[in-house]
């Protein structure tokens, strides 16, 4: 099982990729939205990688509480037992 | 008034150039640019009848735009984006000081996000998870996303259509384009044309059709031969062309370098086939000739034709006919070339790409070479095709294209005089 800091990177690093920056320039605090510059159609890409890599079933109505980066990882921490 | 129209901006993206610079240099030398397709992943390329293409090799689109979101869009849609990225600096358009709501964008496609669209059909059909489709497989494969993401990329609010219409998309697309500067709903319209379906399962349809080329699969730069005596189908391009048409008040006001005039377009239908033409060239005929009376131009004052010219027996023989009945003796004295003995037949982009040819051919007097036409069909021989680039003061140009679907395209183009 990926240790909690695995994950944290693991998210951060999908977003890199994504929004094609630096992984560094990527904090736990952004917002997805408003600091990343995520529009929805973007947030649901995300939330399909995340699916795809950590083999989860995010349902809609998880959606509204991924709004930082943080909360992406909690979420995905407390999904796969770590909390 | 009704507005006159010109040609202020050239982009493409082709098997023989990415550039419009490179593009014209290679056409002019009559350089080949199909190749044998290497490999469909895991697909048996011997089953494929046709293993020819005109491919752009190693395109990377965040060479030319950057961001994510090019990369989000299918290859086709990604074709449009740098041909109109360089259509619009080479227009000289400063789009942030335009108003935005008289910049119109009209796409021709033919195919549409065939690479998105088969990567996703495989996998979920193999996998059996549609859970796992990506978010943007709609986005990506709806047939406007080219015409989409380029108003997006440009700011365009005027009106953002897409025309499709197999092979003649992108000439119907100038010809629409034109009527919307003249209708007044636009002072300046991005006209593309792009298309990128070499992918294994539409490649496979078009084999299966029986359309393509077989006989040159170990000789692919010979594969497309139009008017020779040995073509035996078309062969698969891809790429995208981009022409800024622009009412000419308002070229001038900026002073604007003008191509050339579109001055004449018409469409008809075949109400025939979906995917023969009539043998005896009447509706094509009769397409040039509706074409010219829009332009106010005889038969006669016809200099160039850009032929349609696929390089199948039976289209490029029912063209020359057409040819032969509309212009009668001028027809031999007209310079006439095929742009797909260069680069295949690239769909939905052929009617822009050549738009692109005429507008060169017109500011340049430079007519590029049919290549591979070293054993002329009596049938298609006419003095004007030649292997050889010719050179001849060109007023007026006139480009053809027809569609599966039974539909004809003539876009007339002019030297621009004041």
């Amino acid at each position: 099982m990926p240790t909690e800091s695995d994950i944290a990177l693991r998210v951060r690093s999908a977003l890199a990729e994504y929004l094609k920056r630096d992984v560094k320039t990527i904090k736990s605090g952004d917002t997805l939205r408003d600091d990343l510059g995520l529009d929805s159609l973007a947030t649901i890409e995300l939330v399909y990688q995340i699916e795809e890599a950590f083999d989860l079933e995010i349902p809609d109505h998880d959606l509204p509480g991924l709004v930082t980066v943080a909360n992406v990882t909690a979420y995905i921490e407390g999904k796969l037992g770590h909390a | 008034m009704t507005p006159r129209v010109v040609v202020t901006g050239l982009g493409v993206v082709a098997p023989i150039g990415i550039g419009v610079g490179q593009f014209w240099k290679s056409a002019l030398a009559g350089r080949s640019g199909v190749s044998a397709i290497s490999a469909f992943e895991g697909l048996p390329m011997e089953a494929y009848r046709s293993r020819v293409a005109g491919q752009i090799h190693d395109f990377n689109v965040g060479q030319y735009i950057e961001g994510p979101h090019a990369e989000r869009v299918d290859r086709y849609a990604q074709f449009a984006m740098v041909a109109t990225k360089e259509a619009v600096a080479d227009s000289g358009l400063r789009l942030d000081r335009e108003n935005p709501r008289r910049i119109g964008t009209i796409v021709g496609a033919g195919m549409g996000g065939m690479v998105i669209a088969e990567q996703e059909y495989h996998r979920v059909y193999q996998n059996l998870r549609p859970n796992r489709v990506t978010p943007n497989f709609i986005p990506a494969v709806t047939l406007n996303s080219a015409s989409g993401v380029i108003a997006i990329m440009c700011g365009a609010k005027g009106p953002n259509l897409t025309i499709s219409t197999a092979c003649s998309s992108s000439a119907h697309a100038i010809g629409l384009a034109r009527a919307a500067i003249r209708s007044g709903q636009a002072d300046v319209v991005i006209v593309a044309g792009a298309d990128a379906s070499i992918v294994p399962l539409t490649f496979a349809g078009f084999c299966s059709l029986r359309a393509l080329s077989t006989s040159f699969n170990d000789t692919p730069e010979r594969a497309s031969r139009p008017f020779s005596q040995t073509r035996d189908g078309f062969v698969m391009g891809e790429g995208a062309g981009v022409l800024i048409l622009e009412s000419l008040a308002h070229a001038r006001k900026r002073r604007a370098r003008i191509y050339a005039e579109v001055s004449g377009y018409a469409a008809t239908s075949e109400a025939y086939h979906m995917v023969i033409p009539r043998e005896d060239g009447l509706d094509i005929s009769s397409t040039m000739a509706m074409a010219l009376r829009d332009a106010g131009v005889q038969p006669a004052q016809v200099d160039y034709i850009n032929a349609h010219a696929t390089s199948t027996p039976i289209g490029d023989v029912v063209e020359i006919k057409a040819i032969k009945r509309l212009f009668k003796s001028r027809a031999t004295r007209i310079s006439i070339n095929a742009t797909k003995s260069l680069v295949g037949h690239t769909m939905g982009a052929a009617g822009a790409l050549a738009g692109i040819i005429c507008a060169m051919t017109l500011s340049t007097g430079q007519i590029h070479p049919t290549i591979n036409y070293d054993d002329p069909d009596p049938d298609c021989a006419l003095p004007g095709i030649s292997t050889q680039a010719q050179e001849r003061p060109v007023k007026v140009a006139l480009l053809n294209a027809f569609g599966f679907g039974s539909n004809n395209a003539a876009v007339v183009l002019e030297k621009f005089l004041p």
